[in-house]
């Protein structure tokens, strides 16, 4: 298990290095100049140059690089081309914004596709299966905006029973903190939980379907017992894949949540950074959603491990 | 069955104590409504919405047309404009300009300190003035007449210009004229646009980007008996619906802007004030004169002929905006009223020119504009006036960064463009249609309107100026670089909770009166 741990956090360093040169060469290719959108429309040719040269705009490319790179290997992210704050700090703010959102997400929408999803497949084709899978087809083509919206009309507008807007970190105030986060988990897990419904069910109905659930009822265990203990720890292996793969998604995908909420997120940030070509900002964030993507799929392989112990992890893994 | 129970039960009691973690009856973040008191001691908390991130809080590096909702309650200008559009004295109290027009002398207001204790006086405005003339300073350009500045005593200063500019101080009661602290930018550096200190009503607390801005009242404001409000929230809405469901839930009490299409619903809503005025801006269409087919005049004078400006804001803007023909709309001093009322449509002139232009049947171009929905809903409406006359219209949708590069290489045909507008006339057409200019992106150039533009820059009757700005205009309309299409309107709302506000043409939010 070790082993497997260190290697693939080993694997992580070429992976992120690649990335990096990706990110800085696809973003010198884009048109658009970060001193003409922070000069404005009016600038001269001047003062966009005198503005360049203090950015350090006009060295070699591979020079901005090597010295970005250097920094980040002594922990320096650099600084906003923008407001010139540490880029550090920045993602340090949003970062925890749309985790707390994308974890938040996968609970909810976990605890509500996983139960509701065993119920469908083991009631296969009855009316109660019918009702759940076609709650799950409008949950799957509600798009979240419009849900967002609908939620802050209802509940902050007419009901007051909810913030419209503002973040509180959790450790400032837990409550005030659940509070703000509520409504936009529930916008955004309404589409993941009919996704992941839909995915377990299937995958259930296809293990319920398997030669050693038969071999396990004919042996005289309980119905409950072989769905609960043999047939969905086997079902939720995908279901699992899918999960990881979700809050991978979810961690830069929700912009559109972040925007209706006021939710100062990671999202937000890479997307308004790339509007105003602030480079610096983008090449850090890049760096640090691929460190989270690369760490979310190892902590989905590590808990294959957990549910389905024949996915081992050890040596030759 | 049994675990099938539980699986339920689980879920419902995590889902329940969420939610009841979510309504317990803390005081929330965005429910709480302002207190509002006339004492002399300022108390409660105003939040305000506004619809952008205000990238940079320090007038001489500012760029943004929302950084002003900030910055005007944080810092007070030398001058600053009237309910009537008037100029008025703030941190100068006088001048005097010399016949020649070369010489401005201003009388400084004495007992003003800037927030961190620094004393405001002639040498604190030679210190703003000198850091806008830098280079990277967005204010260079509007500064640079001026040629020398002189202390001639603690309150006096006198600036020397290298040619008449009467524009200068209609400048000094925009970005250019706010004071900051010389000892805040000495110690701060590049950092005081995160730390920014000025003399106005407030004084800056901390900010979240992409979220708030939190500001406190200055207890050494110099006018007497402001402001009212001990604390100002602004919250950042990216999205204008948003930002308007915020002002329903009560989260804020002042937004900066209201979708056009819910403006009449918001006017007929007890509870609220919409203020609907004419801005400084306005919104068109830049056409490349130097790349085909608007090389051709007969063609370029087809498009500015066949865009019906009314119906195009009465589809969209719904009372929000008005036609525009001419950089001065309503709000501007130069403002002449038939001067800025286009044309009516006229199908047989239209197919006239384009004879004349070697394209009776019509021709193609692309007009690169920016995406929102707003711009693209805009493009589709002129695409389809241009569409009878055989004229087909593609549309490339671009983001502002790579706009503004196209604009300034001059690498496009067509492009939607505005201006959020000036004080001063100049400034909304002097840069736009002089040779070489830099806002010139359709890079078009005519000696007469040059020497009529510098004209009315050594000109100082308004009276006058607006003669001249007519007569520029009359041929820049004929040369038809640019399709004025209409100046988008100032649109604010507030809870009728919040007294005193006081509207000025510029559509800033003026906290220091508000109670």
């Amino acid at each position: 298990m070790l082993t497997f741990i260190t290697r693939r956090i080993l694997l992580t360093i070429p992976v992120l290095f690649l990335i990096s040169v990706i990110v800085f060469s696809l973003l010198h290719l884009i048109p658009g100049d970060p001193a003409r959108v922070i000069l404005g429309q009016d600038a001269t040719p001047a003062a966009l140059q005198a503005l360049r040269v203090q950015l350090g705009l006009t060295r070699p490319l591979w020079l901005q690089y090597v010295l970005w790179i250097g920094g980040v290997f002594h922990g320096n992210l650099g600084n906003s081309l923008q407001t010139g704050l540490p880029v550090a700090m920045l993602i340090g703010q949003a970062l925890p914004v749309t985790v707390e959102l994308a974890i938040g997400t996968i609970i909810v929408s976990g605890l509500i596709a996983i139960p509701l999803g065993i119920y469908a497949a083991v009631h296969k084709g009855r009316l109660a299966d019918l009702i759940t899978v076609f709650g799950a087809s409008i949950g799957l083509s509600i798009p979240p905006f419009w849900l967002g919206i609908m939620l802050l009309l209802l509940f902050t507008v007419h009901f007051h029973l909810f913030p419209s807007s503002g973040f509180v970190p959790f450790f400032q105030n837990p409550i005030q903190n659940l509070q703000s986060m509520f409504l936009p988990v529930v916008a955004t897990a309404v589409r993941e939980a009919a996704v992941l419904l839909r995915m377990m069910r299937a995958s259930l109905v296809e293990v319920l379907g398997a030669d050693f659930i038969r071999t396990a009822r004919a042996k005289g265990i309980v119905w409950r017992v072989v769905v609960v203990r043999h047939a969905v720890r086997n079902a939720l292996v995908p279901v699992l894949t899918q999960s990881g793969l979700q809050v991978a998604g979810l961690l830069g995908g929700l912009v559109i949540t972040e925007t209706i909420f006021s939710l100062p997120g990671f999202g937000s940030l890479l997307v308004n950074s790339i509007f105003s070509r602030d480079y610096t900002i983008i090449q850090g964030s890049a760096l640090v959603a691929a460190l989270l993507v690369v760490g979310v799929n190892l902590v989905t392989d590590l808990c294959y491990g957990l549910i389905d112990p024949r996915i081992r992890m050890g040596k030759g893994a | 069955m049994a675990v099938r129970k539980q699986l339920i039960a689980t879920t419902a009691s995590v889902l329940l104590a969420l939610a009841g973690t979510a309504f317990a009856a803390s005081p929330s973040l965005a429910m709480s409504h302002p207190v509002a008191h006339r004492s002399a001691a300022p108390s409660g908390t105003i939040d305000i919405g506004l619809s952008a991130d205000p990238p940079k809080l320090d007038p001489s590096l500012s760029s943004a047309l929302v950084d002003r909702q900030v910055m005007i309650n944080l810092y007070d200008t030398l001058f600053q404009l009237s309910a009537t559009g008037m100029l008025e004295p703030d941190l100068a109290t006088g001048y005097t300009v010399s016949k020649d027009g070369m010489t401005y002398t201003l009388q400084l207001r004495k007992g003003v300190m800037f927030q961190d204790g620094t004393p405001f006086n002639a040498a604190a405005v030679k210190f703003n003035l000198e850091r806008d003339q830098l280079k990277i300073s967005p204010r260079h350009s509007s500064l640079s007449a001026i040629s020398g500045i002189d202390v001639t005593g603690p309150y006096t200063i006198v600036l020397h210009l290298s040619k008449p500019f009467s524009p200068l101080l209609n400048v000094l009661a925009g970005r250019a004229g706010m004071m900051v602290s010389p000892t805040a930018v000495k110690k701060e550096g590049a950092g005081f646009l995160n730390d920014p200190v000025g003399t106005g009503p407030y004084e800056f607390v901390k900010r979240v980007v992409g979220s708030y801005i939190d500001l406190k009242a200055n207890p050494h404001y110099w006018v007497k008996g402001e402001p009212h409000f001990e604390n100002v929230e602004y919250k950042i809405f990216t999205d204008p619906n948003v930002e308007l469901l915020n002002l329903q839930s009560g989260a804020v009490q002042f937004i900066d802007t209201v979708p056009p299409q819910q403006v009449s619903s918001m006017e007929m809503t007890s509870g609220y004030t919409v203020i609907n005025k004419p801005s400084f801006g306005y919104q068109g269409i830049y056409l490349n004169v130097k790349a085909a087919p608007f090389t051709n005049l007969f063609l370029r004078e087809a498009i500015n002929n066949a865009v019906n400006r009314s119906l195009l804001v009465g589809a969209i803007f719904r009372g929000t905006a008005v036609p525009a023909y001419s950089p001065f709309g309503p709000a501007s001093p130069a403002y002449v009223k038939s001067e800025d009322t286009p044309p009516a449509v006229n199908p047989t002139l239209i197919r006239k020119l384009l004879k004349e232009g070697g394209k009776p049947k019509g021709f193609s171009f692309t007009m690169q504009t920016a995406t929102s929905p707003l711009d693209v809903q805009i493009a589709e409406i002129i695409q389809s006036m241009l569409k009878p006359y055989g004229i087909q219209m593609n549309i490339d949708q671009l983001d502002f960064g790579t706009m503004l590069n196209n604009s300034a290489d001059g690498n496009f045909t067509a492009m939607a463009l505005g201006w959020s507008g000036r004080l001063d006339p100049d400034q909304d057409i002097y840069s736009f249609f002089y040779s070489g200019a830099p806002l010139n992106s359709s890079q078009y150039s005519n000696p007469k309107v040059d020497a009529l533009l510098n004209q009315a820059r050594e000109t100082s009757d308004m009276a006058v100026r607006k003669a001249i700005y007519a007569k520029a205009m009359a041929i820049i309309n004929h040369d038809s670089p640019y399709v004025f299409l209409y100046h988008p309107n100032n649109v604010l709302a507030y809870s009728n909770s919040i007294k005193g506000f006081v509207y000025i043409p510029d559509g800033l939010i003026r906290v220091a009166t508000l109670s």
